[in-house]
Parts: C-alpha cells; sequence; structure tokens
C-alpha cells in the first residue's frame, strides 16, 4: 500500500496522496484505486489518475464533503480492493522509417547507438500505460529501456505530426493528433488512438499494456489505408 | 425551418455549454462557459436554450436571420444594436428576450468594460452534443463545432419561435471583483513565508497573454523554495501554478488536463467566472483563506 491520505484540493476538489515517487508498483495501485473510485459512482465531474496522485472533483464544496467519507471508507475497506481491472495487452506496428524519426538521430548520438539499436530496444519491451493526459487520449508508457533515456527536446517542436511516437525521459509515448511538443520522434503508428465519435474516444486505458513492433514503410502504407475504426484496432491489435 | 447566417463571425467566438465532464482523465478538458454566472442568468428567460450557447470575447458577432424567425436573448455587458429589414435601427438590451425576424442583423460590437458575452437561442443552434456537450475546446479540436465561429456558418433551428411575448429579468450584479480569497494549492509548501508574503501583499496585473486555457499575471517573481518541475498530476480550473519565472498563471476552463508546475493557491468556482471577465491591464489581489 502506498496510499498516503486524502487532502482537500480547493473549494471542490479532493487529491489522494499515493506518495512523491513513480513506480510500476505506484501506478498500478494508483489504477486500482481508480477503478474502484469510478465504480463508487460517486456524484464527481472528473477522476483524474497520474503517477501518484487521483485528483477528484465536484460540483461544490457540500457535495465534495459528502463524497469523501465514501472515498475514505472505500479506502480502508482493503478486503474490497480485489477489484482488479482487465486491462488490455496491445500489439502495436510501429515505422522508425527515417520520414518519421526525426529525432533519433539525436538518441544515437546521445548513447552511441545504431539506428536498429535504438528500434530493437523500443520494440523489445511490453510497457505499462501510467496514464492518459497532457492532451486528448495521449499515452504516457514506460519504462524505456535504460539505453534510450533521454532528456525533452531543448527547444519544443512546434508541430509534431498525428501519430508520432516519442520518448521523453524514461517514457515513451504516442501523439494522437498534430500537437507542438517535446519528445524526441523516433517513429509512427498507421492509426488514430483517439475517436470522437466513439462513446469510449480513447483506444488506450490507464494500465494497459502496449509492445511495439516494427514494420516496414509499405507495410504502415497498407494498414493506413485500412481505416479501422476503434473497435475493429480491439479486435486486431490487442488481446 | 428557420436559419441564422454569421455575417462577423468577431474575435473569439465558439459554443459553449456548462462544461464537458467524465472524460478528464482521457486527457480531454472540462471547457464550458468562461462566466458561468452569466448563461445561468440566461437560463431564466430562455428556459429552452438547449445547452447551446454563443460565447463572444471583446469583438462580437453579427447575425443575420436567413429564414423564419428566432428568439435570443444576449447576456453580459456589451454595445449592440439592431438592423432591422427595413433599414431601421432598434435598440436592444441584455437579459431582455428579442424576437429577429427574416432580414433582422444583430450587430454585438464589444464587450464593455469586461472579456466575454454570450447569446441564448430558444431551441438551440440545431447542434449534436460531442462527448456529451455542446463546449468547444479550439486547442483539442473537440466540440459541436470544433472551432471558432467563421463568417458564412449558418445554422439551422427547425422549431419556431414559441411565444412572441418578451421576457426580461433584472439586470444581474455582476460586480467587479479584483481581490480574490483563494485556497491554499496542492504545492503551497514549495513556497517559503516570505514568498507567500508577496503572493498576499503584491499587486499581480492581467496580461494579453491571456485566453480560454490560463489567464497570465505579471508582478512580484514568486520563486519556489523547492522546485518548479513537478510530476505532472490532475488540475483544476481555478488553480494558479507558477513556472520557473516565477509569474502565476490562472489556469482556465480549457485546461491542460495533467500538469507539471506547483500549484500555490486556487480560486472557487464563482472567482473563475469573475476573474475571466477582467480584461488585461487591470491589477489584481490575492487573499490566502487557510480554513476551508
Amino acid at each position: 500500500m502506498y496510499f498516503k491520505g486524502i487532502n482537500s484540493y480547493g473549494d471542490r476538489g479532493l487529491v489522494l496522496d499515493f506518495g512523491n515517487e513513480t513506480s510500476k508498483s505506484i501506478s498500478q495501485e494508483v489504477n486500482e484505486t481508480f477503478l474502484n473510485i469510478s465504480n463508487l459512482n460517486l456524484q464527481s465531474l472528473n477522476i483524474i489518475p497520474s503517477f501518484n496522485k487521483i485528483v477528484v472533483i465536484f460540483e461544490n464544496s457540500k457535495i465534495r464533503d459528502q463524497n469523501k467519507d465514501k472515498i475514505s471508507m472505500k479506502m480502508k475497506d482493503t478486503n474490497s480492493q480485489t477489484n482488479k481491472k482487465v486491462t488490455k495487452t496491445w500489439e502495436i506496428p510501429a515505422c522508425y522509417n527515417e520520414d518519421f524519426a526525426l529525432d533519433i538521430k539525436i538518441i544515437q548520438k546521445l548513447h552511441q547507438i545504431t539506428k536498429e539499436e535504438v528500434i530493437n530496444l523500443h520494440s523489445s519491451v511490453r510497457y505499462y500505460t501510467y496514464y492518459i493526459g497532457f492532451m486528448p487520449g495521449f499515452p504516457y508508457l514506460g519504462d524505456v529501456p535504460s539505453q534510450l533515456i533521454t532528456p525533452r527536446l531543448a527547444t519544443p517542436r512546434v508541430k509534431i505530426p498525428a501519430r508520432s511516437i516519442g520518448i521523453a525521459k524514461n517514457h515513451t509515448c504516442i501523439y494522437p493528433k498534430v500537437s507542438p511538443g517535446g519528445w524526441n520522434i523516433i517513429g509512427q503508428i498507421p492509426f488514430d488512438i483517439f475517436d470522437l465519435q466513439s462513446s469510449y474516444p480513447s483506444l488506450f486505458l490507464p494500465g494497459d499494456e502496449v509492445k511495439f513492433y516494427s514494420v516496414s514503410l509499405s507495410e504502415f502504407q497498407k494498414i493506413r489505408k485500412y481505416n479501422f475504426s476503434l473497435n475493429e484496432l480491439i479486435k486486431e491489435y490487442s488481446s | 425551418m428557420n436559419s441564422i447566417i454569421i455575417t462577423r463571425a468577431g474575435t473569439h467566438s465558439t459554443i459553449q455549454d456548462f462544461g464537458r465532464f467524465q472524460y478528464q482523465h482521457l486527457g480531454v478538458s472540462p471547457s464550458g462557459a468562461m462566466d458561468q454566472r452569466i448563461i445561468t442568468e440566461l437560463q431564466k428567460i430562455i428556459p429552452n436554450h438547449q445547452n447551446q450557447f454563443l460565447e463572444f470575447a471583446y469583438v462580437g458577432p453579427s447575425i443575420k436571420v436567413k429564414e423564419g424567425s428566432v428568439k435570443i436573448c444576449i447576456g453580459g455587458n456589451c454595445n449592440m444594436s439592431i438592423q432591422k429589414n427595413n433599414n431601421s435601427q432598434l435598440e436592444c438590451q441584455p437579459y431582455k428576450s428579442i424576437n429577429l425576424f427574416e432580414g433582422d442583423e444583430l450587430i454585438i460590437h464589444n464587450t464593455i468594460d469586461s472579456v466575454y458575452g454570450y447569446i441564448a437561442f430558444e431551441h438551440g443552434l440545431g447542434l449534436e452534443p460531442c462527448l456529451n456537450s455542446y463546449s468547444t475546446d479550439t486547442k483539442a479540436g473537440i466540440g459541436s463545432i470544433n472551432r471558432t465561429l467563421n463568417n458564412e456558418d449558418i445554422f439551422h433551428i427547425s422549431k419556431d419561435v414559441s411565444s412572441w411575448d418578451l421576457i426580461s429579468i433584472p439586470k444581474p450584479d455582476l460586480e467587479k471583483v479584483t481581490n480574490f480569497k483563494v485556497y491554499p494549492g496542492p504545492q503551497l509548501q514549495y513556497f517559503s513565508d516570505n514568498t507567500l508574503q508577496s503572493f498576499i501583499s503584491g499587486v499581480f496585473t492581467i496580461t494579453n497573454q491571456s485566453d480560454r486555457m490560463g489567464i497570465r499575471l505579471k508582478g512580484e517573481s514568486l520563486i519556489s523554495s523547492k522546485s518548479h518541475d513537478i510530476l505532472s498530476e490532475g488540475i483544476l480550473p481555478g488553480s494558479i501554478q507558477v513556472p520557473s519565472d516565477g509569474q502565476p498563471i490562472v489556469l482556465m476552463r480549457d485546461i491542460p488536463c495533467t500538469g507539471g508546475y506547483p500549484k500555490i493557491a486556487i480560486l472557487n468556482e464563482m472567482d473563475i467566472s469573475r476573474i475571466s471577465q477582467l480584461p488585461p491591464e487591470t491589477k489584481i489581489t490575492f487573499d490566502l483563506q487557510t480554513i476551508y
């Protein structure tokens, strides 16, 4: 148990505190707690998990205070904490072609490794989805092998292409759409991961496991043409 | 069928409601009207507003009735007039319903000593919700209309005006507030007593680098005694975050969903609406509430 307690955040918010460290096991507890709290069907407006905090917001302080006790009781009731989430495991095609790998040379230079080594290392690990944030559907995945850990770009890029794969510090990510950003871009995936037409619009959810596999530019273009819907992607690429 | 056309879009006109909730864990911002007091008032005059309010900032839009007729009501403090089909000019007041007929053009010149104004339309604007809300987040590209409004945008309102009777309410007391009582932020302890004293006793100026995402303030530098870089965590509108240059930013309705700057304080919900109406160069002060 990493859970430290519940603090107020202004007049309408609560912060569930899981300490100041970050690790996969802390995140697993955060994401299980997130699910447990979501299942309480509180009168909350948003429940926002991150590395070691869960922020819950309510319409006003009265509703917040009424619901705080329910959360406290749930946190004490360790017997019911068996509500493990059914998470997905994804196998995601990634094209590391030089057209997409805008910053791969930075990583090669920093760690004195070849392009093939970067690709092999990046696609060797089953990543954990810490949480979704920064922009709609943006997954924080980790941890990358130590030979790939690279700081953010000194000057953020104004326009990162949609579906780009990035590395910053010990995390890797996918940009769901065009955006400014400071991650080192090493490749691209051939489909969209956020769909506003779907009632549950994000392909990845906190706690999911994601593994990349390298595809050629022609395979990438072939998959790109299918225009998969989120439901088709779930069938095709997850288990 | 009734329809209206935007003849001049204004500087930042968007569709908004009370916000988009239950999606922030997927990176979707709550958005919603910057000044929620005004759309709350407009509900009394146009009860069947369908949550499709038009928000404008500074320079308002002009709207012409293309077909049929519509009932609307304007909220906020603004200069406006109606150009009738027969070329006569009609004065109009906020918080009073208005019937517009084919050829009539509503011209909202600008907001007066404030930033945001609103228009409510009876029966709404014929829009479909996006993730259970009509609000627009232009940065994320989310909304019934996922951008600011453009000239020539047309809205179809299938139902006819329910009654020609006009309703008005007393102009709501939306007095200008420049002193804000704030609650301690989650990283209050990142700032020394001296810095907190500067925050409470200092005067901060609203800069023109302010929008629906955040209001940037200029004032005495609030340097953290610990760090300006925290592990990203969920953030709420009204939070006052301090990046490494020490100049605070009040996060508004289109917040990024998680943030990595320490938050010294947070405004209450009503004050988010209040501060949104303060134009650049307004000077503001903060009081820290310790009991809450």
